[in-house]
């Protein structure tokens, strides 16, 4: 057990890209947690995913141990955070487990909207920030403009901030000495009831969920009969130990102050809610941690196996899924088009995105997702009120007495040079302009309310290329603005197909119809029969294309040797057929509908 | 006696058409010893072929008017050492050509060969370049009047639509011109780009090959102009004058028995379908090794077979009979096909005839499509 003086739990938050896991490589060499030629490549960043979007999804942690220039040995746990707007819950998370956090600001780019997204609910959470200035080995770096501000825009003294090259190593060491002056060593009490925050937790097949504590009081061993206060389950813990950069260690014991691990047989992920507070059955703490908000998801989209034989392993892959990650949210639903799948839940699209690939890559399921939804609220003429996350339920417009979008504050950042690009965005985007500040002569700070609808498809990408990639977002749920919205249906061969109808703001169904029925028009292959294409709104059509007849498929020269491959490719096409999808006579590829769903939005 | 076809495998070819995907070589300093293994293979057969008389022998390739006639007419004589012959046979054999001379010519005809294929695929130039073809128009005309004027009775000319810069005007002109040679039989058909073959890779060739419709137009038009000028379609791909269909071809179209000879060669014999590899070096060290040369081999159930019935029978323009069906494999045509076609009666790609089903021209053209949705091989 450390001395709890010597300890030090501390954060990075950094905007994508300002160099947050290149730092947190060079602290884990530098502390000799890892040697040189051990040191994958961002070694905190673990998950295939994440390591080619260069983004950290999933929270994780790591203890190091640091010989500073006093000639002491400290205990340093290093818990990573998520950079994207999608996790700020998981962020959160994190923060509350430390008593400190590096804000990592590239010199080169200065304060992105993340940046200070993050900086403020490290400032909620009572952390110390220590401001570090990145990148300054790159001849563009400005390191006095990105102190002041540093000063000027969040508000703390960065006059002697630590300035480093994480790339380079250069003045690291120097901000690990700051680490030990800076950040205070964790209070609490190991002779007090235990009191631990669960900040992360995850599914092992062997061991059970893994689950990521911060002791705030008491200590834990095995044998330990702990109880979560929040769900009221009791375990019998198994082992208790650290996270190294290269897996678990267990240990006797976890005190007051550090950051370890439990495991206690326990089953699943939803026993272990992040926030709650983990106690000691038999004498029990007398002041839990306040509950943390439960993640809500915010975007919503229909997740269906491309073959249906593969409806278990998709709703047991979701379970896998769900059991690390409590903010993904499904539930069963069917589709005439798709078939059986679920209905699920995202933090946003990011997170979606990255579900899907998890399930394709992870579990080797193809699936298919439809269109992505937000919730919208719908008051009816009755009198009562709906929230509806699946277009497929939308009432019909005469039952609506108001619809309703959910809308987020956007908080964007933006070289002055784009601001008129980006504004006409927004505008098209059919944000409201709230305000817009200087942050300092070469950049702007917009502010506006966008219906999150707009922001779910590719706003992010938009807002990227219209500002060669300078701009930066941040937003949060404000609530729900009436607005005018429609269902958008589209037909195939006269059949209505649920899977492709969805909720549009009414001006902008036109466009958006015609885009679809012209994508499907490219995905159904020629059948042997003319296939119409609709798009209508309240069963007026507003776009139509056609699938032409085929009028050619045969092998034509047929002799002797090719019987058996003729054979061969009948039973090949016949297997392509299996896996279309039949809507009434006509048979769909299933990756048409990935393909209309995907395709790009531009303006 | 049973009737069987015979099929003779000759690898080789002076350049390689861009298109083709059959199997050949352009090495020929192998044809001795190609040709060599192909007797001995041919002599191992002996027993196992003594209850067959033989009524069609198709010698393919690759090129066979590209090696010296001496080798077929030795092939010709072993063949006829081995097995029985029919009173009269159909003896085909394939050329290029630029390949054929008075020479080789007479020698077919003086060894029993009645049938000569001859590849045109085009009567413009242009066309034929694309396909790397080693003749021109002019060569398949002196080609064509010196087989005429030496004795072949029964010639086949290949006409090929589809082609890269291929027009319908083009098209018919070509047909024109071969009817106007007036051969007993045509075989048309339209170019495929085949995986792996140098056109495949031509990017430039494959933008000009003409689209979907079109190519329907060349072929529902096509069809039309030679139907005019007194030749009928009896197969997807081929037509001819009265009674002179290919009686080879038609073998394999009707589920019949042959058996091939050389690498690459197909059987389909006693219910059994198998293939030889594709390698003429492992042929040539081994021409009798069964395991050596055999790619793939299938027994197929009474079921199975009558699956390929209907399969290849369907190409032809008369259909499946479901007489023949019911005295073949014991089974009901219509109770096994009847209701699967409906759907295709309906939309006039199929058709009832007094004695069983056929497709109608534009079921012909989209024949995997159906072919693909009512036939079960795994039904066994």
């Amino acid at each position: 057990m450390t001395d709890r003086n010597l300890i030090r739990n501390f954060s990075i938050i950094a905007h994508i890209d300002h160099g947050k896991s290149t730092l947190a490589d060079r602290i884990l060499e530098l502390t000799d947690s890892v040697s040189k030629r051990e040191m994958e490549e961002q070694i905190l960043d673990n998950m295939d995913i994440e390591r080619e979007r260069g983004i950290t999804v999933k929270a994780r942690a790591v203890k190091m141990a640091y010989k500073a220039d006093d000639g002491k040995t400290y205990e340093f746990n290093l818990i990573d955070t998520p950079g994207h707007v999608d996790f700020n819950y998981e962020v959160s998370r994190s923060l509350a487990a430390c008593e400190g956090a590096l804000l990592v600001v590239d010199a080169t780019q200065g304060i992105e909207a993340q940046t200070l997204a993050n900086t403020y609910l490290a400032l909620d959470n009572n952390l110390e920030i220590l401001p570090v200035v990145n990148k300054i080995d790159l001849v563009s770096a400005d390191i006095e403009g990105t102190r002041k501000e540093i000063e000027d825009i969040i508000g703390i003294p960065a006059s002697d901030c630590p300035c480093v090259s994480a790339k380079t190593g250069l003045n690291v060491k120097d901000l690990l000495e700051r680490i030990v002056t800076d950040i205070p060593s964790p209070s609490g009490d190991e002779n007090a009831p235990l009191k631990c925050l669960i900040f992360d937790s995850y599914y092992d097949s062997y061991k059970g969920v893994v689950v990521y504590v911060r002791v705030q009081d008491g200590k834990v061993r095995a044998g330990t009969r702990i109880k979560m206060m929040n769900t009221g389950a009791a375990f019998d813990v198994v082992e208790v130990g650290y996270m190294s950069a290269f897996g678990l260690v267990p240990s006797d014991e976890i005190s007051a102050g550090e950051v370890g691990y439990i495991t206690a047989s326990i089953k699943t992920v939803s026993d272990t809610r992040v926030g709650d507070t983990v106690t000691e059955e038999s004498r029990p703490t007398e002041t839990p941690f306040p509950g943390f908000k439960k993640a809500q998801p915010m975007v919503f989209a229909g997740i269906y196996p491309e073959d249906g034989a593969d409806y278990e392993a998709l709703k047991d892959a979701l379970m896998k899924l769900q059991l690390n990650d409590a903010s993904l949210t499904f539930e069963p639903e069917t589709s005439v088009a798709l078939g059986f799948g679920f209905r699920c839940g995202f933090l946003g699209l990011l997170h979606m995105e990255i579900m899907e690939e998890r399930l394709e890559r992870e579990f080797d399921l193809d699936i298919i997702t439809t269109a992505p939804s937000v919730i919208y609220k719908v008051i009816m003429k009755n009198g009562e009120t709906r929230f509806i996350d699946n277009p497929a339920v939308y009432p019909e417009p005469d039952e609506i007495d108001e619809a309703q979008e959910p809308v987020v504050d956007a908080n964007i950042i933006v070289p002055t040079e784009y601001v008129g690009g980006i504004m006409d965005l927004c505008q098209k985007r059919r944000g409201i302009y709230v305000n817009m500040k200087y942050i300092d002569p070469k950049r702007a700070e917009l502010k506006y309310i966008l219906p999150l609808n707009e922001i779910i498809y590719d706003f992010f990408d938009s807002l990227k290329s219209r500002s060669k990639g300078y701009a930066s977002l941040d937003y949060e749920l404000k609530g729900y603005m009436p607005s005018s919205l429609v269902k958008l249906d589209i037909l195939i061969n006269g059949e209505k197909v649920d899977a492709l109808s969805f909720i549009v703001f009414s001006d902008n169904a036109y466009t958006r119809g015609r885009k679809i029925a012209v994508a499907l028009k490219e995905n159904i292959p020629r059948q042997l029969f003319e296939i119409p294409i609709q798009a209508s709104v309240g069963g007026r059509v507003i776009a139509r294309e056609t699938v032409k007849a085929m009028r050619k498929d045969v092998l034509a020269k047929c002799y002797g040797g090719d019987i058996t491959r003729k054979k061969k490719l009948l039973e090949k096409q016949k297997e392509g057929k299996k896996k279309m999808r039949k809507l009434g006579s006509v048979e769909v590829p299933p990756e048409t509908f990935t393909a209309v769903l995907k395709m790009d939005e531009d303006e | 006696m049973k009737k069987l076809g015979v099929y003779i495998h000759i690898p080789f070819c002076v350049h390689k058409c861009s298109y083709c995907d059959f199997y050949s070589v352009t090495n020929t300093l192998l044809t001795e010893d190609y040709f060599s293994a192909l007797k001995e293979q041919i002599l191992n057969f002996k027993s196992y072929l003594k209850d067959w008389t033989v009524d069609s022998v198709y010698i393919g390739g690759g090129t066979p008017s590209c090696v010296d006639s001496k080798y077929i007419v030795d092939i010709m004589e072993t063949l006829k050492s081995v097995v029985k012959f029919v009173e009269k046979p159909e003896i085909t054999i394939e050329s290029n050509p630029g390949t054929l001379d008075t020479k080789k010519i007479k020698d077919y005809l003086n060894c029993g060969i009645n049938r000569l294929s001859i590849g045109l695929q085009s009567a413009d130039d242009e066309e034929l370049k694309m396909l790397s073809r080693i003749h021109d128009k002019s060569a398949f005309e002196s080609a064509y009047m010196l087989a005429r004027m030496l004795g072949f009775k029964n010639v086949n000319v290949d006409i090929m639509y589809a082609l890269p810069g291929q027009k319908e005007e083009t098209l018919m002109n070509t047909i024109d011109y071969v009817t106007s040679l007036d051969p007993e039989h045509i075989s048309f058909y339209g170019l495929r780009v085949e995986e792996g073959t140098p056109l495949a890779a031509r990017e430039d060739l494959l933008e000009k090959i003409p689209d979907e419709d079109a190519q329907y137009n060349m072929y529902i038009h096509a069809a039309k102009r030679l139907e005019k000028a007194g030749y009928s379609q009896y197969e997807i791909s081929n037509f001819s004058k009265k009674r002179m269909m290919c009686r080879h071809n038609c073998r394999y179209w009707k589920s019949g028995d042959y058996i091939g000879f050389g690498p690459g060669a197909a059987s389909y014999i006693n219910g059994e379908l198998y293939s030889y590899t594709k390698d003429i070096q492992s042929f040539i060290l081994k021409p009798t090794d069964f395991f050596v040369n055999i790619e793939k081999s299938e027994k197929l159930t009474i079921r199975q077979q009558a699956t390929q019935y209907v399969m290849l029978g369907l190409r032809l323009a008369r259909g499946v009979e479901a007489k023949e069906y019911k005295l073949r494999f014991g089974r009901d045509l219509e109770e096994d096909y009847g209701e699967k076609l409906e759907k295709y009666i309906d939309m006039k790609y199929a058709k009832r005839t007094d004695k069983g089903f056929r497709l109608t021209r534009a079921g012909l053209l989209v024949s995997n499509t159906i072919l693909s949705d009512i036939l079960d091989f795994d039904k066994k």
